[in-house]
C-alpha cells in the first residue's frame, strides 16, 4: 500500500534523490556528467537548457529509461537498486516527451495503471477522472472515446491527467505543455504547482518557457551535461 | 497396410507432363516462371529423392542412434529456416530458434509417440520420423508467424510499452498484449485447417495413409492425434519463443531492439 501513503506521508520522508548521473548516448557522446537532482516535497523543479543539453536524457535517467549510469536512487529513505525499477516507477513516474497513448479508449489510458501488479490494488477513482478532464479542458470526451482521433494536445493534457491521478511522489515531465494555448498551458502548469502541494509531491519538468520557470521553487539549468 | 500401387519410374516420368503443362501456361501467359518452375521441380526430385534415399537406409539399419541423430539434422535445419523466413531479427534469434524448437519438439514428440501412440521399441523410425517431421514443419511455420507479429509489436509499439514502464510495469507486463497477439497469430493456421480438416480439405497424413491402405478411420484417428499435436506444439513454440525473445530484447531500461 506504499503508493496510497505518499499522499499522507510527511513530507520530509519523501526527500528525492537522483545521481550522480552519467550518460553517453548511442553515438558516444557524453551527455551527462555526474548531474545529481535533490528535492524536497513539495516542491516544483523546473529545467532548462538549449536544445540537445540531455535534459530529456535526464529525465528518463531519473526514471530508469535509458542505460545511464545512476549511483543512487533513493526516495523517502530506501535506497531502489537497478532490480527494483519497476516499484521505483510507480513512485517516481515520467510523463514521456511524445505523450504516447495505448491503443483503446480514454478510461482505458487513465485506468491501465491501477491494473499492474505494482499498483498495490488502488482502485482507478473515476470522478477524479472526470474532474481532471474538465478543468484540462477534455471535459467534451466521454471516458469511453476512442484515442485514435486526439490531436497532440490533447494527447499531451490526457498524459498530465494520468499522470496526475497516479499520484506519484515524484512527477516527472518532459515538456507536459508542448502544444498547448497559453491559457490552458498556465493552468496545466497550475494544476502541477497544485499537485505538488497537496501531495505533498516533487514535480520536475522539462519546459522551455521562461514564465513557468519564474513560478516554479527550484530551477535546474542544464548545458553540456552539467547542472549549473 | 493392405496393398496400395506401387509407382515406377516411368510413372514418375509421366508425372512430369504435369509440370509442362504449368510451364505451358507460364509461356502462353508471359509469367516469366518457366525457368523458376524448372529450377524448383528439379530441386523437387532431387530433394525428396535423397530423403528417400536416406529414410531407405535409416529404416533398414533401425539403430537409436540413427535416428536421433536423424531428428537433429531435420531439427536443426528446421530452426534455421524458421530464422530465414522471419521479416525482423534480432542479435540471438538463432540460439533463441533452436531451444525453442527443441523443447517444443521433445515435448509433444515424446508425448505423442510414447504416450498416445506407444511406438515400440520407442525409436521405431516408421514413426517416430513422421511424426517429428510434422512437428517440425508445422511448429517452423507457427514460429516463423509468432516472431514476425511480436518483433513487429515491438518495433512499432516501442512507446506503448515504455508507457507502461513508466507506470510500474514489470518486463513482462509491458509486452504482454504483444506477446499475446504473437501467440494468436502463430495458433491461426493450425486452428484454421482443424475448422475445416475433411470438410474443404482432406489433410495430408490422412491421404497418405488412405492411399498405402490403411483404413479410413484409422487413418482419421492418426490425423487427429496429429492436428492436436500440432495445436500444442505451435502454443508451446509460439509462447516460449516470444517469451526468450522478450528477455533478450526488454529490459528495465524498455526496449533494446534497434
Amino acid at each position: 500500500m506504499e503508493k496510497s501513503q505518499s499522499s499522507n506521508t510527511p513530507a520530509r520522508n519523501m526527500a528525492f534523490h537522483c545521481g550522480p548521473i552519467h550518460f553517453r548516448d548511442p553515438m558516444g557522446r557524453h551527455l551527462l556528467k555526474g548531474v545529481t537532482v535533490s528535492l524536497t516535497p513539495p516542491e516544483v523543479c523546473v529545467i532548462t537548457g538549449p536544445s540537445g543539453s540531455g535534459k530529456t536524457s535526464l529525465l528518463r535517467a531519473i526514471g530508469g529509461l535509458n542505460n545511464a549510469s545512476v549511483a543512487e536512487r533513493r526516495l523517502g529513505g530506501k535506497t531502489f537498486s537497478e532490480k527494483r525499477l519497476p516499484e521505483w516507477r510507480t513512485r517516481v513516474t515520467l510523463l514521456l516527451q511524445d505523450a504516447p497513448c495505448i491503443h483503446g479508449t480514454i478510461r482505458e489510458n487513465l485506468a491501465f495503471p491501477f491494473s499492474l501488479r505494482n499498483s498495490a490494488s488502488i482502485e482507478f477513482p473515476e470522478q477524479d477522472a472526470i474532474r481532471l478532464l474538465h478543468l484540462v479542458g477534455l471535459s467534451h470526451f466521454d471516458l469511453d472515446h476512442a484515442v485514435d482521433g486526439l490531436s497532440g494536445g490533447e494527447r499531451h493534457r490526457l498524459a498530465l491527467v494520468r499522470g496526475l491521478l497516479w499520484k506519484p511522489a515524484v512527477l516527472l515531465a518532459d515538456e507536459p505543455l508542448s502544444g498547448l494555448e497559453p491559457e490552458l498551458a498556465q493552468t496545466c502548469f497550475e494544476l502541477l504547482v497544485e499537485f505538488a502541494q497537496n501531495g505533498p509531491a516533487a514535480v520536475i519538468c522539462v519546459l522551455h518557457e521562461h514564465r513557468f520557470a519564474a513560478q516554479a521553487d527550484t530551477v535546474l539549468r542544464l548545458r553540456d551535461g552539467t547542472l549549473y | 497396410m493392405e496393398h496400395y500401387i506401387e509407382l515406377s519410374g516411368f510413372d514418375l516420368f509421366l508425372a512430369i507432363g504435369l509440370v509442362v503443362i504449368a510451364s505451358a501456361i507460364s509461356l502462353f501467359l508471359h509469367l516469366g516462371l518457366t525457368r523458376s518452375l524448372a529450377v524448383a521441380a528439379a530441386r523437387c526430385m532431387l530433394q525428396l529423392g535423397a530423403i528417400g534415399l536416406v529414410l531407405k537406409k535409416i529404416f533398414q539399419v533401425n539403430s537409436p542412434y540413427l535416428v536421433v541423430g536423424w531428428l537433429g539434422v531435420m531439427l536443426i535445419m528446421a530452426s534455421r529456416e524458421a530464422v530465414r523466413r522471419s521479416r525482423n531479427k534480432y542479435s540471438g534469434i538463432n540460439l533463441d530458434a533452436l531451444l525453442t524448437m527443441t523443447f517444443t519438439s521433445l515435448v509433444v514428440g515424446l508425448l505423442v509417440t510414447q504416450m498416445v501412440i506407444k511406438v515400440r521399441p520407442w525409436y521405431d523410425p516408421q514413426y517416430v520420423i513422421p511424426i517429428f517431421g510434422m512437428i517440425f514443419g508445422n511448429s517452423l511455420n507457427g514460429i516463423c508467424l509468432c516472431l514476425d507479429r511480436f518483433l513487429e509489436y515491438l518495433r512499432s509499439r516501442r512507446q506503448e510499452v515504455e508507457l507502461r514502464l513508466c507506470f510500474g510495469a514489470t518486463r513482462q507486463e509491458a509486452v504482454i498484449e504483444g506477446a499475446r497477439q504473437a501467440i494468436r497469430t502463430g495458433m491461426i493456421p493450425i486452428i484454421n485447417n482443424m475448422t475445416v480438416a475433411g470438410i474443404v480439405s482432406l489433410p495430408g497424413m490422412m491421404t497418405g495413409q488412405i492411399v498405402a491402405g490403411a483404413s479410413p478411420v484409422q487413418a482419421v484417428a492418426y490425423q487427429i492425434v496429429i492436428m492436436f499435436m500440432i495445436a500444442a506444439s505451435n502454443a508451446l513454440g509460439a509462447m516460449l519463443l516470444s517469451t526468450l525473445a522478450a528477455r533478450r530484447l526488454v529490459s528495465n531500461h524498455g526496449i533494446e531492439l534497434n
